[in-house]
């Protein structure tokens, strides 16, 4: 049940684009959050829709997977797409019941926003399912590393991140036991109104809470003994180096941004949206 | 109340890159009033298989069925069989959360409904098999030390008044005197109110010690289910499945490789002693 969530999860698989240098990739990604906000016309969002379904296939994830990885959003997807169809203004109006008026402006407008937001998860779970927690805090150390000059703690920022990926599986697995453990005494989380349910949860919640405590301890003790001192003069065991492979991605992300800025400069439409 | 587990298979992960088999095809039947072992190396499924017995996870393919009722039946009260089936899992010391070690104990009565007359007579009759004392019921549970927590939390399961005790490594992690004491209490409570007990171990000399049965479980598979004199003849077979024989036992399978036969079936200490003086004694008669 737990370990159905996907989001923040990585496929160890063979594919190109797992290969790319995580600094790339993440660049690549921000690049592509602000590109989907390019895209308003059918033109654009074919475009993303050609290119992020490429990548998919080149990653080798499963095509499932990534559709799950939409799923704990759907709510607020739905939520947008909603206040979105009621709250825009517009003069062709569609329907009108009291004081509800639906507008094709707003209907557009929807549509958009929700396409928007699929493809923004997607794109950003494709980062996370193709890099691996250490590469993607490698990356992220190394791209904010020039911001520590001006005092931005970029190996502490890295190193919080590795331990909190690290432990998230863990603090999975230990509520799935925990959870195992108070339901063979009887608990029952599955019934009752929200106030009982949440009530039920007590069990479960307060030995989490004391068992994080006592690992961070021990994993403050277990650093120390093996001398950590912070990021200055650590160096990497693992040196990322920019091959072939990040040139060409580099390069396809490039022909992306052009293509998607030019259907947005020259207001391209198919079939008139 | 016998427990019927047929044909029973698990997967975790089902679909997934990392699908994992954790039970393949197993079948046995565990009477009323068995006190038996389940051992095999880390990973072969034996958490998986006590999370079975009592409705935890449901099995993809066979069935359990527990004192008539069938465990993947949607319609069972699945109350009646974790009050049946008590497990106490690993380190169980860390599912304690109340204020007060009675509190705690209380957790699971209460749960099955049990009101609070009823819930204290419980109590007083629990305290006594895990062995603690009654002016512990006001502490706090985090004051306690590890031992005396991992009994306050047995007592919890306890407190359910289970006919079945699955007990998962009730001993790691405990100095040799914590061990013995709760062993001893398991023992005492099977035969006090002949209580059905499967005992999760690793420690070969505490099953030899203490159960009738074995049950030897390796990558999935159940390889045997049979008397501690039977599965512990076959030295060989268990190293290869990454276990293996009672040190004592060891001790004397090579005292009979070097031609001092002391018997078979020693799997104790004290029956190894036995033995040794029988030995003697008929060497001084020759």
């Amino acid at each position: 049940m737990l370990k159905d969530i996907t989001l923040g999860q990585y496929f160890p698989l063979d594919s190109p684009i797992h290969k790319i240098d995580p600094r790339f990739k993440i660049i690549f990604t921000l690049c592509y959050i602000v590109l989907i906000f390019f895209a308003d016309s059918l033109a654009g969002y074919l475009a993303v829709a050609l290119f992020s379904l490429s990548i998919v296939a080149l990653s080798k994830v499963k095509f499932s997977i990534v559709l799950k990885s939409i799923k704990p959003l759907a709510v607020i997807i739905v939520f947008t797409a909603v206040i979105n169809i009621f709250f825009t203004a517009g003069d062709t109006v569609l329907f009108e019941w009291k004081f509800l008026k639906i507008t094709q402006e707003g209907l557009l407008n929807a549509v958009n926003m929700a396409l928007r937001l699929v493809f923004l998860v997607i794109g950003s779970s494709l980062l996370t399912y193709t890099t691996s927690p250490i590469m993607l805090t490698d990356g992220i150390e190394r791209l904010l590393s020039p911001f520590s000059k001006i005092g931005l703690p970029s190996h502490e920022l890295a190193m919080m991140m590795t331990i909190a990926l690290r432990f998230i599986p863990t603090l999975l697995e230990e509520t799935e036991k925990i959870i195992m453990a108070q339901k063979a005494r009887g608990a029952d989380f599955d019934s009752g109104n929200i106030l009982r349910r949440a009530k039920a949860l007590i069990p479960v919640l307060v030995p989490l809470f004391i068992s994080s405590f006592r690992r961070a301890d021990e994993l403050a003790t277990a650093m120390e003994c093996r001398c950590y001192r912070g990021g200055e003069g650590r160096t990497s065991m693992r040196q990322l180096r920019i091959g072939r492979i990040d040139w060409v991605s580099l390069l396809v992300m490039i022909i992306f941004a052009i293509v998607i800025i030019l259907i947005h400069i020259t207001n391209f439409k198919i079939m008139g949206y | 109340m016998p427990i019927i587990v047929q044909n029973v298979s698990y997967t975790y992960g089902k679909g997934s890159p990392f699908e994992k088999l954790a039970l393949n095809n197993i079948s046995f039947t565990i009477e009323d009033g068995d006190f038996i072992a389940l051992i095999g190396h880390t990973g072969s499924g034996k958490s998986t298989l006590i999370q079975l017995l009592n409705g935890l996870i449901k099995p993809d393919s066979g069935s359990v069925i527990v004192n008539g009722h069938n465990l993947c039946d949607d319609k069972i009260d699945m109350k009646k069989i974790r009050s049946t089936v008590g497990i106490v899992f690993q380190y169980p010391e860390y599912q304690l959360f109340e204020e007060t070690v009675y509190k705690d104990i209380a957790y699971g009565p209460s749960n099955l409904g049990k009101t609070p007359e009823e819930i204290s007579k419980i109590i007083d009759d629990v305290l006594p098999l895990v062995g603690l004392e009654s002016d512990i019921l006001d502490k706090s549970p985090f004051e306690l030390s590890g031992g005396q927590k991992r009994r306050v939390a047995i007592a919890g399961v306890l407190a359910m008044e289970p006919a079945v005790l699955i007990l998962d490594e009730p001993t790691a992690g405990l100095d040799p005197a914590g061990r013995n004491d709760i062993l001893s209490c398991i023992t005492a409570l099977h035969n006090k109110k002949n209580t059905t007990v499967i005992l999760v171990s690793h420690s070969m000399e505490d099953v030899a010690n203490t159960v009738d049965k074995i049950l030897v479980i390796s990558d999935a598979n159940l390889l045997a289910f049979d008397s501690v004199a039977n599965v512990f003849k076959d030295s060989v077979a268990l190293k290869n499945i990454g276990l293996n024989v009672p040190q004592v036992t060891r001790v004397v399978n090579h005292l009979k490789q070097k031609g001092i036969d002391l018997g078979d079936d020693i799997y104790t200490v004290d029956s190894a002693v036995d033995a040794v003086v029988r030995y003697l004694e008929e060497g001084k008669k020759c």
